[in-house]
């Protein structure tokens, strides 16, 4: 197996590799997404006639995948590297594979699938097709022809590839679990993140206030409906991603029921549809304001 | 004659995909190419066939005009219609052909060889899939994207122009060990991509890897995947692979189907496993499946550990919390449902213990993980906690019959609980408007109601038809595809006395056995009776009014048929119930030869009228004669 390949040396050779492609190498975002694809970054700029290409790391918060650190392979907060390009070129798979390359897995010792995978997340009337990518049987990677949007049909239809790295880790490093995986040299996984896990699953399946959380996820949604009466669509969005985030606490805190699940679910895909619905009319080369709303909101942060 | 070879290269296609295009192909190619193929070659990167003897011209083809009544004048000469119908045909209007009642033309065949890019982009057109994508803009659906098609015709590459996309004569062998190749010659195709590591006949990739797993052992496939895996692969390789046998203590079902849905493995029996590679090092991708095997199977470890900690009992007080059908309450008010329809049924300790504890596992979080295992868990969970057997083996199987002509449950308590679930599946689906209509089904109403006619039936379970409700005509309708005989009999059955399910059944099976001098005579006493008397005030018959000797044969006969016919019914001997029945075949028969039931004496007739009906209630206690054509 491959040695002294540290996780940020695996981060950074995929920044490196997607950087000197083109794309626009951006940060995580700034409030708590359940996935890369949240990110405006992605969400919002696969909308519209505009070309765009991106890579960035992103990390994934899932309440309910919380193990308290006890199960090594299911984590309530983790990591994806997430790159987008809009629209997809022919060799899109081809740059893909040579990005793993790049990191250092050689394609000829392992046994590389493309497994059909078609996506859905109901929270963003978000839908694609495309597949699950696996190294000797271990998914890596999502990779994703998007469709639709907020519930707009996608105008180019961009390629979203979310690596999942601490399973890409593993292949790298061959290490049996994801507490073994060396981040920087000598230092591992489980040192940086093993407490979090446990205090986190504490916080999203016991101790988190299911009161405080219903009057938040409210909250949120006022504000959001509030921000798009403003015109806002940006500030609006951070507001959805907030009440998708709380929604997922409750759920984590078993205080939702099923029947109520859909109807939540509901209220943060209308609120996300709203949202992409009003960033696409900036879209349009016909918007006064296109340019300097998108200045303004990211100036008030 | 010249063979061609076309292929439509792709990412990689689901398996489902594949199957689709091996059913379109060979009606594309004729339709298009007038020539059928003689293999199809169909796998995740490639959809091949091969055409030999492809004709030199497309067919000659008829366009219809107008109709001969609308295309000529009473003259005789064209009319107006068949002017412009030839105009835009661009012939001379004397140049029209008659066939079939109308004008037409007969548009020549093409040379094949013009038209034949074109033809071939048709093709790649003419595919449709259930899922289908684009990738570029608003241009071409397909499965997948599609990135090179590959036209010989013998030697000769045949470029086709269609949406950008590369075709000039160059195919992909294996995505990770070859690259780029030509194909010399369209018979050439298999051999080169065999050399660049790719097996392209579906066929012999499905025999390559049964013969390979053979030789690890006796391998399963419960879950039916390998048809899939065929699909997954270019280049099979099998391998073998083993788990800690520590996973050996969750239910073996619970392997298995780790295992198999999820990573489309074939179990070898213990801790062994079979999978099929598409390249690698063997050592290298056993040492990677083999953990990810174990990581999920640790995770299942997880989830099961904490499940029988919590112990079915405190499961089954989570189910007020989980919905059952939104508008149909929760797994808790099912539950409380269940138990009242078992003890209907007459279910006793066990299988109203089951019906408590049967929906328990829906709380379980190893169901989320293995949703097809409900009802399997639950069972485990029930054995854990020191149910007795038939409790647990209740649980287990009241889901079945999972199909049509799937095995029923075997135990007492499991069929009992089975058709409670399923009576509930109906009526609640059917109170919330859920009816099934056309091919759309999504709560599987229609298993569950030849479930509950075949747990009647073949289980011998006494289910009232009353107990039904706004469901039973659903449910016995079910009867009509269920049972082998034609569905009339079943209509005639579905209006009998009979209160349980099982009597619609056996009642169609017995009047569709009875051979035609038995069931003839009960046929035309039944419908005569009942045309005769159909508009008649039901009354007693006053047995002074009755003054022919076959009219008082009549009476007597009815007045020992009618209870004869009822017990036969009660006890389920449908055979006697229509020996009973055939005894008033003969004195109706004498009946209808000397008496004249339209007497000239009112009351003499309505007599006869009312003793006319209480025949055909008699015998209507088997069934409406009159659905059976005669």
């Amino acid at each position: 197996m491959t040695e002294g390949r540290t996780y940020q040396d695996m981060l950074g050779g995929l920044e490196s590799f997607w950087g000197e492609y083109g794309c626009v190498l951006l940060q995580p975002y700034h409030t708590e997404v359940g996935a890369g694809t949240m990110n405006p970054a992605t969400f919002l700029r696969c909308l519209g006639p505009k070309p765009w290409k991106t890579g960035y790391v992103e990390p994934s918060m899932r309440p309910s995948d919380g193990r308290y650190g006890e199960n090594p392979f299911r984590f309530q907060h983790f990591y994806q590297y997430q790159v987008v390009l809009k629209p997809s070129p022919a060799d899109v798979l081809d740059l893909y594979f040579a990005s793993l390359e790049r990191i250092g897995i050689d394609l000829k010792r392992h046994d590389v699938r493309l497994v059909e995978d078609d996506w859905e997340a109901p929270t963003l009337g978000a839908a694609g097709l495309g597949w699950e990518i696996w190294i000797d049987g271990m998914e890596i990677t999502q990779f994703t022809y998007f469709q639709q949007l907020g519930g707009f049909d996608v105008e180019l239809v961009p390629a979203e590839i979310t690596y999942g790295l601490d399973r890409l880790g593993m292949v790298l490093q061959g290490k049996r679990t994801v507490f073994e995986l060396e981040w920087a040299p000598g230092v591992t996984w489980e040192e940086l993140f093993r407490e979090n896990e446990r205090e986190f699953s504490v916080y999203n399946f016991e101790a988190a206030s299911t009161d405080v959380l219903a009057r938040h996820f409210e909250d949120h949604e006022v504000e959001a409906r509030a921000l798009l009466e403003r015109d806002l669509p940006l500030p609006a969005y951070d507001q959805v991603l907030k009440a998708s985030h709380t929604f997922n606490l409750l759920d984590a805190r078993g205080a939702i029921s099923v029947t109520e699940r859909a109807a939540y679910i509901g209220r943060v895909r209308n609120l996300a549809r709203a949202v992409a619905q009003m960033w696409l009319e900036r879209q349009r080369p016909s918007a006064p304001e296109a340019a300097s709303t998108e200045a303004d909101a990211h100036a008030a942060v | 004659m010249p063979t061609l070879l076309f292929e439509i290269g792709c990412e990689e296609l689901p398996a489902s995909a594949c199957d689709e295009a091996n059913v379109q192909l060979p009606e594309l190619c004729r339709r298009l190419l007038n020539a059928v193929p003689s293999d199809l070659y169909l796998g995740p990167r490639r959809l091949g066939v091969l055409v030999p003897d492809l004709p030199e011209r497309t067919p000659d083809a008829w366009v219809k005009g107008p109709p001969l009544s609308v295309a000529f004048g009473e003259d005789g000469k064209a009319a107006k219609a068949a002017e412009g119908f030839a105009r835009k045909q661009g012939v001379a209007v004397e140049a029209l052909e008659q066939r079939d009642g109308t004008v037409g033309v007969v548009v020549p065949g093409e040379e094949l060889r013009v038209v034949l890019p074109a033809r071939l982009a048709e093709i790649v057109r003419g595919l449709s899939f259930s899922k289908s994508m684009w990738w570029n803009g608003d241009g071409l659906r397909f499965s997948r994207p599609v990135r090179w098609l590959c036209a010989k015709l013998d030697a000769e590459t045949i470029p086709v122009e269609f949406e950008g996309i590369p075709s000039d004569g160059f195919s992909y062998g294996h995505r990770f060990t070859s690259g780029r190749v030509d194909i010399p010659a369209a018979d050439a195709y298999p051999e080169t991509l065999r050399a660049a590591g790719v097996e392209p006949d579906r066929a012999r990739r499905w025999h390559d890897i049964c013969t390979a797993l053979d030789e690890l052992g006796s391998w399963s496939d419960p879950g039916d995947v390998l048809g899939e895996v065929v699909y997954l692969v270019e280049s099979p390789i099998v391998l073998e692979g083993r788990f800690d046998e520590r996973f050996l203590q969750l239910p073996p079902r619970v392997v298995i189907t780790a295992m198999q849905a999820h990573q489309r493995y074939f179990p070898l029996g213990e801790n062994r496993f079979g999978f099929v590679a598409n390249g690698g090092d063997p050592n290298v991708v056993r040492a990677g499946n083999e953990q990810v095997l174990e990581n999920r199977l640790d995770d299942a470890a997880f989830t099961f550990e904490r499940d029988v900690a919590k112990g079915i009992d405190a499961l089954a007080g989570e189910l007020g919390s989980i919905t059952f059908i939104a508008g149909g309450g929760s797994f808790a008010d099912k539950t409380e449902r269940l138990v009242k329809l078992v003890e209907r049924l007459g279910g006793g300790e066990a299988s109203v213990e089951a019906a408590r504890l049967a929906k328990a596992d829906q709380a379980a979080e190893l169901v989320r993980e293995f949703p097809d295992l409900e009802g399997h868990i639950g069972a485990e969970y029930a054995r854990l906690a020191g149910y007795p057997e038939a409790v647990s083996a209740a649980i287990e199987e009241h889901y079945l019959p999972e199909s049509a002509g799937g095995p029923l449950p075997q135990t007492e308590a499991g069929k009992i609980l089975a058709a409670a679930d399923k009576i509930d599946n109906l009526t609640v689906a059917f109170s919330l408007g859920h009816k099934p209509t056309g091919s759309r089904d999504p709560f599987g109403l229609r298993r569950a109601a030849i479930g509950l006619g075949r747990l009647a039936r073949e289980g011998g379970l006494a289910i009232q038809r009353d107990d039904l409700g706004d469901t039973r005509d659903f449910v016995e309708e079910r009867f009509e595809s269920l049972l082998a005989v034609p569905v009339e009999f079943v209509r005639a059955a579905r209006r009998s006395a009979a209160t349980e399910l099982r009597g619609v059944a056996e009642l169609a099976l017995a009047l569709a056995a009875l051979p035609d001098e038995k069931l003839d005579p009960i046929h035309t006493a039944y419908t005569r009776a009942s045309r005769i008397a159909a508009e008649t005030e039901p009354g007693p018959v006053e047995p002074a009014l009755l003054s022919e000797p076959a009219e008082r044969e009549v009476l007597d006969a009815v007045a020992k048929a009618e209870p004869e016919i009822r017990d036969a019914l009660t006890s389920h001997a449908y055979d006697r119930a229509l020996d009973a029945a055939a005894q008033l075949g003969p004195p109706l028969a004498r009946f209808f030869e000397d008496v004249l039931v339209m007497a000239d004496d009112p009351a003499v007739r309505a007599n006869r009228l009312r003793l006319l009906l209480e025949v055909r209630d008699a015998l209507g206690q088997l069934g409406d004669f009159s659905e059976i054509p005669r």
